[in-house]
């Protein structure tokens, strides 16, 4: 049967024991939990990109032309 | 040559060969071989042409580097000595100064044997001015960097290495080849497995002068990698991590492939902060989202 949990790998750097089981219920809400951040990450960053081009573009000018009038690399 | 056993009173043998010229009574100095006559006195036995001269009738020897012969030598004659310089019993390397396993015989001085013990186990041999013998024993100073692991992801949601030695000054991961199941997957690092506000990163360029807070549950290690393309590599350095007085802090160095253009890249000098004392004892490893589809995590201690 294959499984679809989460798989987590494990290694005891001291012995070189190395198992690998499926994630427990407690990880399995922590992945959840960072992919949701992630995903909450990606969308700000996805509406601060899009916020800058509303501006650049309510401008008329590039995004070089605007990093050229900031002083930014 | 020196010749005897330890114990035994030793001798130094020479054969001493010379043809002087007529007239000669005084014989000394170095032979034909250049060896130098030395003897001890009473111990030498001298020839003349083949035959055994007398102590005392024939010749005299006091001095221990020259002979006399009473009857000068012709030319032609050959002088011959076979001399056994004893070597006095106490210059000599006694079996009672080995007084244990492991005893070394080192001077003290010059011509002034000294005994130095065993070391413990594992200990090397080095000089030292400072001591009796100009030697001790120390620990082997183990410098470099040691490879404690080597961890492959393969559909892995975490990689967790635990139980890490506590014996090191600090750890450094290298991460080759890591990519992410996800498009865009950062890969991101917690310690000692605490999901808590306790992190906080910043990056090249992130330059702030006002004071932060520890809002992160992880350190981001990469930018967004491609899903397809491993060429990636990250390392990450983790200075005093056996301390449990102060927090801890990292460094790191990511180039991953772009995950839109997979011939560009995306690089990240990141400063990580962790507000915990406590030692670390494990490095814990995931995506942003997703799995760790493959990448090999090398685990170093550096002395």
């Amino acid at each position: 049967m294959t499984t679809t949990k989460p798989q987590i790998k494990i290694v005891n750097t001291t012995t070189g024991e190395e198992i690998v089981r499926d994630a427990n219920p407690e990880e399995i809400a922590q992945i959840e939990l960072d992919a949701t951040n992630a995903a909450a990450k990606q969308a700000e960053a996805t509406a601060k990109a899009a916020q800058r081009r509303a501006i650049l573009d309510h401008l008329k000018i590039t995004e070089e032309e605007a990093r050229i009038l900031l002083g930014g690399n | 040559m020196a010749t005897g056993r330890i114990g035994v009173t030793p001798t130094l043998g020479v054969r001493w060969s010379k043809a002087p010229t007529g007239g000669t009574t005084a014989l000394s100095g170095l032979d034909d071989s250049s060896v130098s006559l030395v003897y001890s006195v009473g111990y030498e036995q001298v020839y003349r042409n083949g035959v055994l001269l007398s102590r005392g009738n024939d010749y005299t020897a006091t001095t221990g580097t020259t002979i006399t012969l009473i009857d000068a030598t012709i030319t032609g004659d050959i002088i011959e000595v076979f001399a056994q310089q004893l070597v006095p019993l106490a210059d000599a390397i006694s079996k009672g100064q080995f007084t244990a396993k492991g005893t070394l015989l080192s001077a003290t001085a010059a011509s002034t044997p000294g005994v130095l013990g065993v070391g413990a186990n594992g200990t090397v041999l080095t000089a030292a001015s400072g001591q009796a013998t100009g030697l001790e024993w120390a620990t082997p100073s183990s410098g470099g960097m040691t490879l404690i692991s080597t961890t492959s992801a393969s559909a892995s949601a975490a990689i967790n290495l635990t139980s890490i030695p506590q014996t090191y000054n600090e750890l450094y991961v290298y991460i080759r080849n890591c990519k992410p199941a996800n498009d865009g997957g950062e890969l991101r690092l917690r310690l000692n497995n605490d999901t808590g506000t306790s992190y906080q990163h910043l990056y090249w360029g992130n330059e702030t002068s006002t004071a932060q807070t520890f809002t992160g549950t992880s350190l981001q290690l990469m930018e967004g990698n491609d899903n397809s393309v491993a060429t990636g590599f990250t390392w990450l350095r983790l200075p005093d991590y056996t301390n449990a007085t102060t927090w801890k802090t990292t460094t790191s160095v990511a180039v991953t492939v772009d995950a839109t253009t997979t011939t560009s890249f995306r690089s990240r000098f990141n400063v990580g902060v962790y507000n915990q004392i406590t030692a670390i004892s494990q490095l814990n490893f995931f995506m942003s989202s997703g799995n760790i589809t493959s990448g090999d995590f090398l685990l170093y201690g550096v002395k």
